[in-house]
């Protein structure tokens, strides 16, 4: 007798590769052949991760349209048999599969499309934290804000496009008609966050782009300020590297900080 | 049989797109049931609305993941995850199916079937008894809806429950519409199972909608209770007195008020079966 293992290794495969040596073991039922029996299981693996793709990738699917995306499921599905416990993790490769699966590298702006509700999603049921508020800021001592260090709120991911994914997601988002796709003629910072419940994403101009990831890495608040100065140019550079601190206290999307030593 | 779950009354799965009816108004639900992997996450707003709607509702936590079946080793991070959730929710029991989900290292996210003989059984009862070590508590299965026979099967389905629930001395969770699409397709008799399992082990229903393949039935959980079922349901009661119910929707999910209508007819199959006085003191 076939054992157990051999049993559901062989089922396994008739699923995932179309291997018909587990219909030897199976029996036909009063009514029907055992190949259509199997082939229940073998059509709802595929339907049910196309349709775990279709929800995770609502607006890649918005673009590609019905038979673009079932042309990328089929293919996704084929490549990266799912190995997490949850379904939610089963489409965390897509953005890289777009960029470099041959139907769809040449197009950059859809695995962009994709990294941006990847990273929506991720902040949509990512890490609780407190966000910092100005009350607590407030309390600091001026003569302390050079030392201070941020924490970013443990959601925020920040993202670089080549392309203007952002607007076609916008637009997707809102089905109004997409803009044409195009490269940009600078890459574009985008930084992603949850403020309360929900999952949020600005662009990012140069300055405070760089500014956010000296921030994120841990430089003081008096170091950002003269990067700023050198970056932008001295007049206001403290007026403006406090007014984006400020958004970003607003926005919700620093957890804290501390005093460096 | 000691510790038995209490009798919770009728309840239904918690779906997102209920939460704020749920929250907003007070919807004649006794319990929630709620997908344990949709929950083993880190954060936000459904764990935020979860947390809510544990202050007012008794909730119960059922995997689809677990794999109890398979040949695979045990994921032991993922029934810490599991044990960790239960504790946050207070779970009043723990279920998943009595089935497999892959081997080496694969989720096919299907509820695999088991053939049923001396091995599969050895081996299931051993699985569960150290899930249940693990997990601190009993388990309460699922019977699966299935397609497909095996040649090398020893002894019926209810027979192999049955065995596992007494021998791993866990709970059943008695899945009426997968009774019923399993004797369809197969051709047994539902009634057979229904008698076949030991009535002290069953602490849960779950009554859902299926699809009509004409030679086969499919558990697709995207359709009103059927009739059938509902009768097959009124079977069930009179066989295993009060337990608490529960509608199963996954797609095609209606309006809160429409589940709440299907729920309505349940409890009033049981009070019409067991009498208005005996429900209400289970409760």
């Amino acid at each position: 007798m076939t054992s157990l293992k051999e049993l559901q290794e062989s089922f396994q495969r008739g699923i995932l590769a179309g291997d018909d040596t587990i219909l030897s073991e199976i029996k036909d039922s009063p009514k029907e052949k055992r190949k259509v029996l199997f082939g229940v299981y073998r059509n709802a693996y595929v339907a049910r991760l196309a349709e775990v793709l279709a929800d995770d990738y609502e607006q890649v699917h918005a673009y590609l349209g019905d038979a673009g995306f079932a042309k990328l499921a089929k293919s996704y599905i084929a490549a990266h048999p799912s190995n997490r416990r949850s379904a939610r993790d089963f489409g965390r490769h897509v953005p890289n599969f777009l960029k470099t699966d041959p139907a769809f590298a040449a197009h950059a702006e859809v695995a962009e499309i994709a990294a941006l509700e990847k990273a929506l999603a991720d902040a949509f049921d990512g890490p609780e934290a407190e966000p910092l508020s100005l009350a607590a800021l407030a309390e600091v001592a001026p003569e302390l804000w050079t030392k201070l260090v941020f924490t970013p709120h443990p959601t925020a991911l920040r993202v670089t496009f080549a392309t203007n994914a952002a607007d076609l997601w916008s637009a997707l988002r809102d089905e109004s008609p997409p803009p044409p796709p195009r490269r940009l003629p600078e890459p574009q910072a985008i930084l992603v966050w949850r403020q309360d419940v929900t999952a949020r994403f600005k662009p990012l101009g140069p300055e405070e782009e760089m500014m956010w990831d000296e921030a994120a890495a841990g430089t003081r608040f008096g170091v950002l300020c003269e990067m700023v100065a050198t970056y932008g140019g001295e007049d206001d550079a403290d007026f403006r590297a406090a007014s984006y601190l400020k958004d970003w206290v607003d926005m919700g999307s620093l957890a804290g900080f501390r005093l460096a030593s | 049989m000691s510790n038995k779950p209490p009798f919770l009354g009728f309840g239904l799965g918690l779906r997102p797109q209920h939460y704020s009816e749920i929250l907003e108004g007070s919807p004649q639900v006794d319990w929630f049931e709620v997908i344990s992997e949709n929950y083993m996450i880190e954060g936000g707003q459904p764990l935020r609305m979860l947390d809510r709607i544990c202050e007012r509702y008794p909730v119960v936590m059922h995997g689809v993941s677990l794999s109890i079946a398979s040949t695979a080793p045990l994921d032991r991070e993922y029934l810490a995850r599991l044990k960790k959730l239960a504790e946050r929710v207070n779970s009043v029991w723990i279920s998943d199916h009595l089935c497999w989900t892959g081997v080496h290292g694969v989720n096919l996210h299907d509820l695999l079937p088991v053939p049923y003989t001396k091995e599969a059984l050895d081996h299931v009862v051993d699985r569960v008894s150290r899930v249940q070590d693990i997990l601190g508590r009993r388990l309460t299965l699922e019977n699966v809806s299935s397609y497909v026979t095996f040649g090398q099967s020893e002894m019926t389905e209810w027979e192999f429950v049955s065995e596992v629930a007494n021998r791993a001395d866990c709970w059943l969770l008695f899945d009426v519409n997968n009774v019923y699409v399993s004797a369809f397709n197969h051709g047994f008799s539902a009634d057979d199972f229904l008698n076949g399992v030991p009535r002290d082990r069953v602490v849960q229903f779950h009554v859902a909608g299926h699809s009509h393949e004409e030679t086969h039935l499919i558990d697709t959980h995207d359709h009103p209770v059927c009739d059938e079922v509902w009768d097959f349901y009124r079977d069930a009661v009179a066989n295993f007195g009060p337990v608490s119910t529960m509608i199963e929707r996954d797609d095609n999910i209606p309006p809160l008020a429409e589940l709440v209508d299907e729920l309505d007819h349940a409890r009033s199959i049981a009070r019409e079966v067991l009498g208005a006085p005996r429900l209400a003191a289970a409760e």
